[in-house]
């Protein structure tokens, strides 16, 4: 292996990649070695600190069982190193014979968190839509979609980051972020020192609970309902914003007449949040509105009213009046860009996007295929066949629910290729495996809408024979015969040259400037001068876009699955998602010291639970489901950590795979997302 | 003196620093490496954490019969000499608070010896709540955020001239 760094000795600033808070980093190297990775001081998003994540960046770098040549599969199942070309020129052979049997969109490609997003996700688009295929998939298919619609179909947009310090009330739904975004750590208790409240609501205690003013456990996947009962609250006491209300909104008396019922004692009989909590929760917002942070997690996200309990937070951060501004939902503007994408360019309605049928607000929103029905068209059971699939930086064997599906869906292509780090459950399934280049390994574009600001990423190191994703799709692109036309820049640098030129900025301007560049100063309360990204330019309470593809027009709360469909069979309800401080999804988990914290998978129970099964501490137990089942050990945890019933299982382990009980088949409507909390299952003692 | 001290109210129980530090002692994330140490109790719903605050007359040294913990000149931390250490445990019974724990691969005491004057845990604590410096500092901090929850609420016109909006 010959790993050349960028220079023999120095610092190299840059941003971290090892999940998407995107911290700012030094890179330290000596004598051609990565030797550390310390915090860079004065970028606003991390300000001089970060986690254990950050300096592992070096393991995963250097980690022994990295891939960093092609792979080939043989007839008897092992794998073969062959060189690039002849790894190229195959793939691309039977990219071509697949394009003429079953026409273009018979393949895929789907784009995995561990590569990122932005240009990384344009190249994978700007590929598979020159080659003529709709077929566009992510990871985002089973998180953040779900919330980008709730907020877009109400306000038009989506910030993910507000400004919680600037808050005087912060309301977390479903999110423990300590684990899954540090820097807001900073910016709670810089809030909570200049004298704001917290509220958390979780059906898992996490330790933010306890810094918490009041913490809530509402049974799984009824956010909803609260949210509806702090609505009704504001309306009947008329405490809401009624300025925002007249002027730029509308819909507003379909939830004031649909808000009714959701008196204190109904959402305490749908959420088992008592009713003086849920009023002292609304007085509360009533005290601080407008400057309020109401924050969504990926919790609220993987429920079949996953959407709607969303849109139902965003109305309510409207109704509050914290609308575009820092703390609430602010209202980013995009710097003046090229795009990568080509919807214009190439017609992709008619091809028939896989899941545009059953999910158009979906396709229509985010230009994005449904993996759980790519499932079927995989094993013949869809429209037309998917019979070739790109995967990169992606592990849907480990993360996409139904594993068993979806093994089996994977090994029915005729042409699988996964371009990853390391030799995942995926990758194995692959026809070809392509080695990936890591953060280290390529210089990037990134923005932080919520500073408006853009940063490049600076190349650190490279290894002989590992490229980047944009070769991949570029070496691909040009043997496919659309290369010249879509994949004409011979390098990253030149791509990022192109796509930042109406900007005004310059690639060098980014390199002077490893804190970033503001790309535009920030403004608030812009819909007072220009409309929202909305269809009507206003705050939708209710959607009539939605009506249109037959979907509910407001957000309506519907209970979730777990509690509609009790049965005796499958007695407990099992999430999932909840994360593990060093593991990032399903990544990680190969580097030696974090598991020393997360040695191995278990699942959550409480002590009564436990007891009435007989089971003890790391006894190991069998999850069952209506879609398969899993054998994993148990940890009981105190009583106050879950609510009866409830159990908790980490969504990435690839030893112990939850989604062997997730099922793929019951969807939000919208979104499409899978049911991944509220799962019925019953617990057997083996 | 500059010592470590925390800022309770701003930590959120992340770990970051009981990794950081096991990874500065045994090059892993071992909590039990660790020389300072996050207390969640999740039953009552409370965090505290703490680690050697090198006080002035350490019981520790005081009672350590062979010089097997010594006062830093440069950082005025109470630092354990391995190689005098002859693992008796006095230390950690002395101390008051359960700042100090007994290595057991070494067969020493192991306590904070502020990283030399560079303490990890406090450059990488993402909320903002360890600090390393004067212990006064901690008062006045604590006086500034006082200040910051009392003008609102004694003279609750003012708050509406923060940041505009």
């Amino acid at each position: 292996m010959d790993i050349k760094t960028i220079k023999q000795n120095g610092v190299i600033h840059t941003l971290c990649r090892m999940c998407d808070t995107r911290c700012a980093i030094d890179v330290h190297l000596k004598n051609g070695v990565m030797a550390d990775i310390t915090p860079f001081e004065g970028h606003p998003i991390n300000q001089g600190k970060m986690c254990p994540r950050g300096s592992a960046a070096i393991d995963q770098f250097y980690h022994i069982n990295r891939i960093h040549k092609p792979l080939k599969k043989q007839p008897d199942g092992t794998f073969t190193e062959i060189s690039r070309r002849q790894a190229f020129d195959e793939i691309a052979e039977k990219i071509d014979l697949l394009r003429q049997s079953h026409g273009a969109r018979s393949i895929g490609v789907w784009k995995g968190e561990g590569v990122g997003f932005l240009q990384q996700e344009e190249y994978a688009r700007r590929f598979v839509h020159a080659l003529g295929s709709p077929n566009y998939f992510s990871n985002d298919s089973a998180c953040y979609n779900g919330r980008y619609l709730g907020h877009s179909l109400v306000t038009g947009f989506w910030n993910a980051f507000p400004e919680f310090s600037t808050a005087d009330l912060i309301l977390l739904f479903g999110t423990n972020p300590p684990m899954c975004h540090p820097p807001f750590m900073r910016e709670f208790a810089d809030a909570r020192q200049s004298g704001a409240k917290l509220v958390v609501i979780d059906p898992r205690l996490n330790p933010i609970a306890c810094y918490a003013d009041i913490y809530a456990q509402p049974y799984p996947g009824t956010d909803g309902a609260l949210g509806w009962g702090l609505i009704r609250h504001l309306i009947e006491t008329k405490n809401y914003d009624s300025e925002l209300v007249e002027r730029y909104s509308i819909g507003f008396e379909q939830i004031a007449r649909y808000a009714k019922r959701f008196t204190p004692q109904y959402v305490e009989e749908q959420s088992g949040i008592f009713s003086e909590v849920v009023v002292d929760i609304a007085e509360m917002i009533i005290k601080y509105s407008p400057r309020m942070s109401i924050f969504a997690g990926t919790g609220l996200e993987h429920y079949e009213n996953g959407v709607n309990n969303v849109r139902t937070l965003a109305s309510l951060s409207c109704l509050c009046g914290a609308l575009d501004i820092g703390c609430g939902l602010f209202w980013p503007e995009e710097m003046e860009r090229r795009k990568l994408t080509i919807y214009d360019e190439v017609s992709l309605l008619n091809q028939k996007p896989i899941g545009a049928d059953k999910f158009a607000a979906l396709y229509d929103l985010r230009k994005e295929c449904h993996s759980m029905s790519a499932m079927d068209y995989m094993l013949g059971k869809g429209e037309y066949p998917l019979k070739g699939l790109i995967v990169t930086g992606a592990n849907p064997a480990v993360t996409n629910p139904n594993t068993h599906k979806v093994e089996k869906a994977f090994s029915n292509l005729d042409l699988l290729v996964v371009n990853d780090f390391f030799l995942t459950p995926t990758a194995k399934l692959a026809h070809y495996v392509l080695p990936a280049a890591s953060f280290l390994e390529r210089s990037e574009l990134h923005f932080f809408p919520k500073h408006q600001m853009v940063n490049l990423t600076q190349k650190v190191a490279e290894i002989e024979g590992v490229k980047n994703d944009y070769l991949l799709w570029h070496d691909l692109a040009h043997r496919l015969g659309f290369g010249d036309t879509y994949f004409p820049w011979e390098n990253e640098e030149d791509v990022m040259q192109w796509i930042l030129e109406p900007s005004g900025i310059r690639l060098e301007d980014l390199h002077d400037h490893p804190e970033g560049l503001v790309y535009k100063p920030i403004q608030y309360k812009k819909y007072k001068t220009r409309p929202l990204p909305t269809p009507s330019g206003k705050i939708e309470f209710a959607s009539a876009y939605l009506k249109k593809f037959g979907l509910s027009e407001i957000p309506e709360y519907i209970p979730p699955y777990h509690i509609r469909q009790k049965s005796k069979d499958f007695p407990f309800t099992l999430t999932t998602g909840a994360r593990k401080s060093l593991f990032y999804h399903s990544r990680h988990q190969n580097i030696a010291r974090f598991r020393t914290v997360h040695p191995k998978a278990e699942v959550e129970i409480r002590p009564d639970d436990a007891a009435d099964l007989g089971i003890k501490d790391n006894d190991v137990v069998r999850i069952v489901s209506e879609i398969g089942s899993l054998e994993i050990p148990a940890k009981i945890v105190r009583k106050s950590e879950l609510r009866r019933g409830v159990i908790e299982i980490y969504h990435g382990w690839e030893e112990w795979r939850v989604n062997s009980v997730t099922p793929d088949n019951i969807n939000d409507p919208i979104s499409g997302f899978p049911l991944l909390k509220g799962i019925p299952v019953r617990i057997e003692r083996i | 003196m500059m010592v470590i001290f925390v800022e309770l109210d701003r930590c959120l129980a992340c770990r970051n620093c009981e990794r950081v530090c096991s990874f500065q002692e045994a090059g892993g994330f071992k909590r039990e490496d660790s020389n300072i140490w996050v207390q969640v109790d999740l039953a009552k719903r409370s965090i505290f954490t703490m680690t050697c605050l090198q006080c002035e007359t350490a019981l520790c040294l005081e009672v350590c019969p062979t010089k097997g913990l010594v006062r830093d000149p440069k950082t005025n931390a109470v630092v354990v000499d391995e190689a005098a250490c002859v693992g008796c445990k006095m230390c950690v019974a002395a101390c008051p608070f359960g700042n100090i724990h007994f290595e057991n691969k070494r067969q020493v005491a192991a306590k904070c010896n502020l990283c030399n004057g560079d303490p990890q845990c406090v450059k990488n604590c993402m909320s903002g709540a360890l600090h390393f410096g004067d212990i006064n500092d901690l008062a006045a901090i604590k006086r500034q955020h006082t200040d910051k929850k009392l003008i609102p609420k004694a003279f609750p016109n003012r708050e509406k001239s923060k940041n505009g909006h």
